[in-house]
């Protein structure tokens, strides 16, 4: 075999070694902070669930105000870690005509759910979700999550990931006035 | 040699009968829950590291494997499932890649792999057999001619 054949085997083979290598490159993911519903601003799905106090919790009831939607477990050490911010904000907004909260049980047992939000005086409205319906609808893939729906219905603002109090407080001032957040 | 020719025509009629059979067979069921069982098992669960939502216990797989039974039964296709999800968990959440954008790539490579090896081995078999395994060096060709040369009655009668 000539030198000049090896040379250009080798360089076919190193061409395709680099192209896949870019294509690994590219498709290679960061993890993202926003659910892909608020990426897309789409409009939030529709739920109907009961709360633990036996109440209907409806996104039809929650329709033209602002409301945030909260996924959680009481295991979930982070879920525990971000509760007194959201008690703070709800404390801040509940009488808010226009405000709404919702904090949506991703997977756990009614027993330590129903424990935890009273040792906790959770004040907002918690719903089981069984069959993992609305968790599949939002899109969830963990916990907590956290949404803020403008008036129009559609996903403004929201995380992946615990949640700080001003971050909360300005996607309500952006959704309250149907913006959306960037 | 007309029975070698029918020998040969029955033999590609087996080959050929053999492929059809194993191809009718392994298709696919289209039954609700063949289907069902399919579709979990191509995708992945969102929330696992390379579990499949139908090998997945976590509550989103559980809910997408009833959400599937129910998208089944409302008539959608096993495409427009798989689109439903996608739109939900974005491509990753396919275990098998795409047939389009850079799914053509993860398809295309091993078959552009297999292509190139196949060339290859075509191309080394072919220069093998042109090429003499053992090539006469000057040395060879000199002490051939001087045992030549020493015996010239031998020489002749070869």
């Amino acid at each position: 075999m000539t030198r000049h054949r090896i040379r250009w085997i080798a360089l076919t083979v190193a061409f395709v070694l680099v192209a896949f290598g870019v294509v690994l490159a590219v498709q290679h993911r960061t993890e993202p902070s926003v659910p892909r519903l608020v990426q897309a601003h789409d409009p939030a799905p529709t739920f109907s669930l009961t709360s633990i106090a036996g109440k209907p919790v409806t996104s039809a009831a929650l329709k033209g105000k602002t409301y945030v939607v909260n996924f959680w477990n009481s295991w979930c050490i982070p879920c525990r870690q971000e509760e007194p911010v959201l008690k703070s904000f709800y404390a801040a907004h509940h009488a808010d005509a226009d405000f709404a909260m919702v904090g949506i049980v991703r997977d756990d047992e009614p027993s330590p759910v129903r424990t935890y939000v009273a040792a906790n005086a959770i004040g907002w409205p918690i719903a089981f979700d069984p069959q993992g319906r609305a968790g599949l609808g939002f899109g969830t893939t963990g916990q907590p999550e956290t949404y803020v729906i403008g008036p129009s219905g559609v996903a403004a603002c929201g995380s992946l990931g615990p949640v700080g109090a001003a971050e909360l407080e300005a996607w309500l001032s952006v959704a309250r006035s149907g913006g959306v957040c960037a | 040699m007309r029975k070698w020719w029918v020998a040969w025509v029955a033999l590609a009629v087996i080959v050929v009968g053999a492929g059809v059979v194993l191809v009718a067979r392994s298709s696919p069921s289209d039954s609700p829950s063949a289907r069902a069982a399919r579709l979990s098992s191509e995708l992945a669960c969102p929330v696992c590291t390379g579990e499949s939502v139908a090998d997945s216990n976590a509550s989103e797989s559980r809910a997408i494997r009833l959400d599937i039974e129910q998208r089944i039964g409302k008539g959608q296709s096993d495409a427009q499932i798989r689109d439903a999800y996608v739109a939900i968990y974005g491509e990753h959440v396919l275990l098998t890649p795409s047939n389009g954008g850079l799914g053509v790539i993860a398809w295309g490579l091993p078959v552009l792999a297999l292509v190139l090896g196949a060339g290859g081995i075509a191309f080394a078999i072919r220069r093998g057999s042109r090429t003499p395994r053992l090539a006469a060096t000057a040395a060879d060709v000199e002490l051939v001619e001087r045992e030549r040369a020493s015996h010239p009655d031998e020489a002749e009668l070869a």
